[in-house]
């Protein structure tokens, strides 16, 4: 146990010392102030008040950092956070076999499962912290820009329409941390496996990407309303429940039950590719 | 020390390598010849686990490679022509990284190792900006770590300038003599093959073509004579070869001082006698073009 967690450490240290890892917290960073900033506009804060006042509150109580911090999240997360996603788990097997680098883990005496496990381990971990940057960093620039105050979620995919008073709301903002993240990972999951197969790191993340908007599109089609349980889209948008009044934990725990079976299929396909392939120069 | 059985691979239904059987003896320097293609990388690849073989095994210190991979790689270092090294982390980074791999090593060890390879003043700096002989260095001590008794070198002087060659070739002999490893090779250099191997295994379109020592051929001599009609005719009664015009064969019983003795004392003006070895080139062409 000792010596996996060296060797994590050492897979956590290759992953967080190149600078592309951290594209992504830096696009987010930029990304949340152009948000804050057309949030400043008249026109964009007058039609976020008439959305507020026609279910009878006070708009400008509901206009503030945990609401700007939420949607923010919800804007950013689904496009701009699985791409940074696609684009490191899609290069964490098949970028080490592109520069050679592999072939010399491979010389040493451990396992291809073991190997694997790692860099699944890593790349769940980046989900998390990218996850967890982007939704401190959105709650503290967004507070810094508008204060603490009560918290108006609408989400209209989802039918989500909600109030929360600051405390209440900043928790279920807290809660919702861990449930974006574990949702998110099947975004990394159907990276990683992709990138077990022998292909080029930029078609992993092409691939992914694709997988994901075929996914959406197909989800958003009304004739498939019936069957929207289906798409992976679909079970990972569903973190948005947590915000509900009363959370809907039985839908939670099965969604997430769905999500891990997808997962844990997709890393069993990744692992059999990667345990039969031949690595040579 | 290492055992290959009857390793065979196709890619593709073409096939890599065929039916390859040989052995290497521990303490040897064992090379493996071969033009592109030939087979030696599928047959690098195999012993080290990263190429899936069709037919057959390889066995490191009686560990099938194919069967207890961890156990057989246990003690086993390996260097690549191009070693891939992560360049935006130092070399004392990525040391640590692929030592961790195979288990605990201390720190001293590490120092010893970077020490040997001499790469002491730039180990803490990022390997992209390493020059070619020092990631050539660099790759040696990740594969002197932990503690290896055998060796695997790709191509280890591909692309050094003459001191990195010599340097290289200098290590690579301190690696048998000094630390008692057994280290099998391939390289294109077949003047460095000479200098280095005991023995060489040769590799043609995926077949074996020779295996051993490939200095055992019978020497031949260059002389130079007054008279080579009468020569001849020694050179009969005694049984040795008239190969060339001017170049002479010995049978495994004769000495070339009791020929000289012979023609001297037939009278003839004996100028000149040159041993003349066949290099490993001509020994490799002559196998090659078979």
């Amino acid at each position: 146990m000792k010596l996996f967690w060296l060797q994590l450490k050492g897979e956590m240290r290759k992953l967080f010392a190149r600078k592309r890892t951290f594209i992504g917290f830096g696009a987010f960073l930029v990304f949340e102030i152009v948000i804050l900033f057309l949030l400043r506009l008249d026109k964009v804060q007058a039609t976020f008040r008439s959305v507020v006042e026609k279910a009878g509150y006070d708009g400008l109580e509901y206009f503030s950092g945990l609401t700007i911090a939420f949607l923010v999240v919800v804007w950013t997360v689904f496009l701009l956070e699985a791409l940074f996603l696609a684009l490191v788990a899609g290069d964490v097997v098949s970028k080490e076999v592109e520069d050679g680098s592999l072939r010399m883990i491979l010389c040493r005496p451990v396992s291809r499962g073991r190997i694997l496990l790692l860099k699944g381990v890593v790349s769940c971990f980046y989900t998390f912290a990218l996850t967890g940057f982007v939704m401190l960093t959105a709650l503290v620039v967004a507070c810094l820009y508008k204060g603490m105050g009560a918290m108006f979620i609408y989400e209209p995919f989802e039918k989500v329409f909600v109030f929360h008073e600051f405390w209440p709301g900043l928790f279920r903002y807290l809660l919702a941390f861990p449930i974006l993240s574990l949702s998110l990972c099947t975004i990394t999951a159907l990276a990683f496996c992709l990138s077990c197969f022998n292909m080029k790191p930029s078609a992993a993340t092409i691939i992914t990407l694709s997988v994901l908007f075929a996914d959406f599109i197909l989800k958003s089609v009304p004739f498939f309303e019936s069957i929207r349980e289906l798409f992976i889209t679909r079970r990972i948008s569903l973190w948005v429940h947590v915000f509900d009044t009363r959370i809907p934990w039985e839908m939670m725990v099965e969604n997430f039950a769905w999500l891990g079976a997808i997962n844990a299929t997709l890393f069993l396909i990744g692992w059999m590719v990667f345990e039969q392939r031949d690595f040579k120069s | 020390m290492v055992r290959l059985e009857k390793l065979s691979k196709s890619f593709r239904g073409r096939p890599a390598l065929s039916e390859l059987s040989l052995t290497i003896e521990r303490g040897e320097i064992f090379g493996l010849l071969g033009h592109n293609g030939a087979g030696k990388s599928t047959t690098f690849g195999m012993m080290l686990g990263h190429v899936h073989p069709d037919a057959g095994e390889a066995f490191i210190a009686g560990h099938s490679v194919q069967r207890e991979r961890a156990l057989a790689l246990s003690r086993v270092g390996a260097i690549f022509e191009t070693p891939a090294f992560y360049d935006y982390m130092s070399g004392w980074q990525n040391l640590r990284f692929f030592v961790s791999l195979s288990g605990m090593v201390s720190e001293d060890r590490l120092k010893e190792a970077v020490r040997m390879v001499r790469l002491e003043e730039r180990i803490h700096d990022p390997v992209r900006t390493y020059s070619h002989g020092m990631r050539q260095r660099l790759a040696l001590a990740q594969a002197l770590l932990p503690d290896p008794e055998f060796i695997l070198l790709d191509e280890p002087t591909e692309g050094l300038d003459p001191e990195g060659i010599h340097e290289m070739r200098g290590m690579i002999r301190e690696l048998r003599d000094q630390h008692g490893l057994t280290v099998m090779l391939s390289s294109h250099l077949l003047a460095e093959v000479e200098v280095l191997c005991d023995r060489v295994a040769i590799l043609d379109r995926g077949r074996l073509v020779f295996c051993g020592s490939w200095k055992s051929g019978d020497p031949r001599w260059k002389l130079d004579l007054d008279d080579w009609p009468r020569a001849r005719t020694i050179f009969n009664a005694v049984g040795a070869t008239l190969t060339e015009p001017d170049m002479v064969t010995l049978p495994p019983h004769l000495d070339m001082a009791d020929l000289v003795t012979s023609l001297v004392e037939a009278g003839l003006k004996v100028r000149s006698v040159e041993p003349r070895r066949a290099t490993l080139e001509d020994f490799y062409m002559e196998h090659i073009s078979r």
